[in-house]
């Protein structure tokens, strides 16, 4: 009977270590949530591609912006923004903080105690990616900057380059929504 | 026989430790993510409702069933959580069928631009709350991201072990039974935000609802019919995430083919509600404040009223009783906010923490 308590003992916890990589313990504030899990979880992953930029960057007056990267300095560098809005996150504990410019919105997502750059949606034919791409630009403009390695879906384009991508929106072979998006679960 | 049955109490024992580790482990969203607590708070209550709401934020922050109350005697629950998804909503109102059966049910329709699962933290603020049956067992399956097990959600010590870290008084202190936080499934803020700039909607590809939230819909409506229960349809009134024109052109066309009503409360917040959202909002027009929400709910009662010809229990002795205690309750959190907010000059609990209270250059 002693063995067969054991065996259960033992089965109850190896089933739960197995099924979900463990959290890490060393989140402050110890608030007592699974949304705080999966942060620390999303964290850790995140950690490598947050040190080097990488995928798609979008320069916008001389900075280059990457996805997924700390938006505090982005933010600081371009200076004046023309309208700031923030809603509570619906991915993560925190606020989904949106910044307006001339001819962009960048979003962020919180994720511990920093934000993140989440999209940023081009607005108008002022700016352009950095590949020349711009609103009112044609798919042949597109395919000859970014090649044909896409995904199409109902007229959008879709280009993938490690956790971020470049959506191209087109209406009768017109360019006319340009979007970069950090890939993150729970993120739309 | 000796033997056996210490055996027997040992495994008792064991049964016991495991349920109490399992209790202790599980998150209480007591001072934190309120919204957690939603769900299970139902099973406690009298379930004699003639109308039932179920979806997301925009209807756990936007209507207040004691307002139903106090202005018409209707009697009312909202099965609301967070982010709560079409098929979640859809097994939580077959759960609830078991329990009573109410004259209507109002269904929020923001959810729809779900097509699939999102995340697991917000699966598990709707479905851990959940007591366990073939209810939850579906809404699980329905709801699980790839990297998800079933059986985290029928023994969640499996999913929250690794808090053993992580455990505070908090965790003690409700470990066998938590207050009670809602105004039957209402979560009452009276602080106020202004709404101030809101972002366009980003142009999307394809604004067609996808068919996984049709199709519990469509489900939704055959529990409906078969139960002879009205099903009311509604954009409730949050200016924020955007709800745009095609959406809700899908829902027009839908309500039409189904026989059913549709009714946008954002087209008329202002106009006819009465709603302004310079002061009925705490968080910037993601949700109204109690203020808001008494001006919607009382909209929302005459249509409830007048069109569905529901009950006014106010007379009715046993109800009387029922709901006398509930708007004490109501009161005295209305009145323990406002306290809060004049020594503070902010709402420092009630799941406000969490938010920012001011965020460096203002809008222009």
């Amino acid at each position: 009977m002693r063995k067969i308590l054991i065996l259960i003992i033992l089965a109850f916890l190896l089933t739960g270590c197995g099924a979900k990589e463990e959290p890490k313990d060393n989140i402050e504030n110890n608030n007592d949530n699974v949304i705080q899990d999966n942060q620390q979880e999303q964290q850790d992953t995140q950690d490598s591609v947050q040190k080097e930029p990488s995928g798609y960057g979008f320069e916008y007056n001389g900075v280059v912006i990457y996805m997924n990267t700390d938006a505090a300095p982005v933010i600081e560098a371009l200076g004046e923004y023309q309208h700031y809005f923030e809603a509570e996150s619906c991915a993560f504990k925190g606020l989904d903080k949106t910044y307006t410019y001339p001819g962009i919105e960048i979003n962020t997502y919180p994720l511990e105690d920093k934000d993140y750059i989440s999209t940023i949606d081009l607005m108008d034919d002022t700016v352009s990616t950095p590949e020349g791409v711009y609103l009112g630009a044609t798919v042949d403009d597109m395919i000859a900057a970014y090649g044909v390695d896409y995904i199409e879906s109902s007229g959008s384009y879709t280009y993938i380059k490690d956790d971020s991508k470049i959506q191209f929106i087109t209406s009768a072979d017109e360019i006319v929504a340009i979007t970069y998006f950090a890939i993150v679960e729970g993120l739309e | 026989m000796k033997k056996i049955l210490i055996n027997i109490a040992a495994v008792m024992f064991l049964l016991a430790v495991i349920f109490f580790l399992q209790e202790l482990l599980m998150p209480k969203y007591m001072s934190e993510i309120p919204e957690g607590n939603l769900v299970e708070e139902y099973y406690r209550e009298e379930k004699k409702h003639d109308v039932i709401f179920i979806g997301d934020c925009e209807v756990f922050s936007n209507i207040s069933p004691v307002t139903l109350w106090e202005k018409y005697g209707i009697t009312s629950y909202i099965r609301g959580s967070a982010q709560q998804l079409v098929w979640q909503s859809y097994y939580l109102l077959e759960e609830t069928l078991k329990y009573e059966k109410p004259k209507v049910v109002v269904f929020n329709v923001l959810a729809m631009k779900y097509n699939e699962p999102q995340k697991e933290a917000y699966n598990r603020l709707t479905l851990d709350g959940m007591k366990l049956s073939k209810h939850k067992i579906g809404a699980v399956k329905a709801s699980m991201m790839e990297n998800e097990d079933l059986i985290t959600y029928i023994f969640p010590l499996l999913r929250y072990h690794s808090r053993w870290s992580e455990i505070s008084a908090e965790d003690f202190k409700y470990v066998f039974g938590k207050k009670k936080l809602s105004h039957n499934g209402y979560l009452m803020r009276i602080d106020v935000k202004p709404v101030g700039y809101i972002p366009k909607g980003r142009m999307l590809a394809d604004y067609s609802f996808g068919d996984n939230s049709y199709y519990y819909l469509e489900k939704m409506v055959r529990l409906c019919k078969e139960n002879d229960i009205e099903l009311i349809l509604m954009k409730s009134p949050s200016v924020y995430p955007y709800w745009y024109p095609e959406w809700d052109r899908q829902m027009v066309d839908f309500a039409k083919d189904n026989d059913l009503a549709y009714i946008n409360f954002l087209e008329i917040a202002e106009d006819k509600i009465g709603i302004e959202y310079d002061k009925d909002t705490f968080d910037g027009g993601l949700h109204l404040n109690l203020s808001g929400a008494e001006k919607f709910s009382e909209y929302l009662g005459e249509i409830l009223s007048n069109d569905y010809n529901l009950p006014d229990h106010r007379n009715d002795e046993e109800y009387e009783k029922i709901w006398r205690d509930k708007v004490d309750f109501y009161y005295a959190m209305k009145e323990d906010q406002e306290r809060e907010l004049k020594e503070y000059g902010y709402l420092k609990s009630y799941g406000a923490v969490a938010q920012t209270i001011g965020d460096g250059q203002e809008d222009e």
